[in-house]
């Protein structure tokens, strides 16, 4: 008898959406197997904090699931959930307004100067980069690092390298012109490398 | 694409050479300046430390949580109905649609209860004139259909017959037992079949 994972193995994401419109609960279940790991990992470094992380995926799932009959099929399903799910994170980081490090202002400004007028002061409950490196724990300091980015440019960095999204489906979740994508993880990148700058030395 | 001389790899090139193996264009250029060989080594650097962060998961009972709050479609609804309500209440604007139509509906219904209630006079006198109108058209309809019959060449035999009485009651008792017979044969063929159908069980 094949197991429930050879069972839906060769399926698409379409495919198995099909199902879980046609009543199988089964397919449901597949649907949270296939991307409970990379929702909840996207959402854990978005907000930093594991039980909210699990209330947020949870979340996340409900409402993709329940609303599993306006999904287009035309469309990539992990594309749906992730947006889906960042936007969960977002709202919550906005309404809960997180203190955030940002070297480079506000990451709709054009000029220099507009950067520099809005650059942000490390807030004071903010785990500094510069404590987490005193602690000398490698992953700690990334995790620190990525936790101090703008939620925008979060997203945009770990999609691109923790979830290995291309840059056009990182603009399709994120809901940005893919130009803004390009700018956001440049910028990302220049705030990590400068924020993890301490771990050379 | 073509970079000027002297100028510095643009985040696009940077990128590409994270992903691949830089074109050779770019790689003349990594070759002679150490200021984008250092950044592209860095953001390789970071990139790959990003990537090598460790995939967390969720609580074992995650799943079953999720499917507590998730409401499967039954197969057997009526699936267009379904799709219907679950598109009434997909947005916030299908669902103020949905409700201002409601209202309209409910607001037309109550106006012309409040209209009947106040304008009682009208409503009788429309009443009155509709059921006069009414009961002229059916009299008229009667009318028609009575003399209809009496130009039937089979009026004048039926008439014959009724005036004899005892060739009525032969033609009555022949009808009823046509009629009872008829009624015995369809209860028969109806009947359900007192026996097990072998195959029934398969």
């Amino acid at each position: 008898m094949a197991g429930p994972q050879t069972e839906w193995g060769g399926l698409t994401d379409q495919e198995v959406v099909l199902r879980a419109r046609s009543g199988q609960e089964t397919a449901y279940r597949e649907l949270i197997r296939r991307y409970e790991r990379p929702i909840f990992a996207l959402l854990f470094r978005m907000v930093r904090d594991r039980e909210l992380a699990e209330d947020l995926a949870q979340e996340t799932f409900v409402k993709a699931l329940n609303a599993i009959e306006s999904y287009r099929p035309e469309f990539k399903f992990s594309s749906w959930i992730f947006k889906i799910a960042n936007n969960a994170a977002i709202d919550h980081l906005r309404r809960r307004e997180l203190d955030t490090l940002s070297l480079d202002g506000s990451p709709h400004a054009e000029t220099p100067e507009a950067m520099q007028a809005t650059a942000l002061q490390i807030g004071a409950r903010q785990e500094t980069p510069l404590d987490t490196v005193e602690a000398k724990e490698l992953g700690t300091a990334i995790e620190a690092a990525i936790g101090s980015l703008r939620p925008e440019y979060r997203s945009c960095i770990l999609l691109r390298h923790v979830e290995g999204r291309a840059y056009e489906e990182i603009a399709e979740i994120l809901n940005l012109p893919l130009g803004t994508v390009k700018t956001y993880i440049h910028r990302a990148r220049n705030e990590l490398r400068l924020s993890l700058a301490h771990l050379k030395e | 694409m073509t970079r000027s001389p002297g100028s510095h790899l643009s985040a696009d090139e940077i990128d590409a050479c994270l992903i691949g193996v830089p074109t050779p264009e770019i790689q003349r250029h990594l070759d002679q300046c150490s200021q984008c060989l250092e950044q592209v080594k860095i953001d390789r650097e970071i990139a790959e430390l990003v990537a090598a962060l460790p995939l967390t998961s969720p609580a074992a009972d995650f799943a079953d949580r999720v499917m507590a709050r998730v409401v499967v479609p039954d197969p057997f609804a009526i699936r267009s109905l379904q799709a219907t309500r679950r598109r009434l209440f997909s947005t916030p604007r299908s669902f103020a649609a949905a409700a201002g139509f409601a209202l309209f509906l409910l607001g037309s219904m109550a106006g012309s209860v409040v209209w009947s209630l106040s304008h009682q006079e009208t409503l009788a006198a429309l009443g009155s004139w509709l059921f006069a109108q009414g009961g002229q058209a059916v009299w008229l309809g009667v009318q028609g259909l009575a003399s209809n019959l009496l130009e039937q060449p089979w009026y004048g035999g039926l008439k014959s017959l009724a005036d004899n009485p005892g060739r009525l009651a032969v033609f009555s008792a022949l009808g009823s037992f046509a009629y009872l017979s008829g009624l015995i044969a369809l209860r028969r063929l109806l009947a359900a079949p007192t026996q097990q159908v072998a195959h029934a069980g398969l």
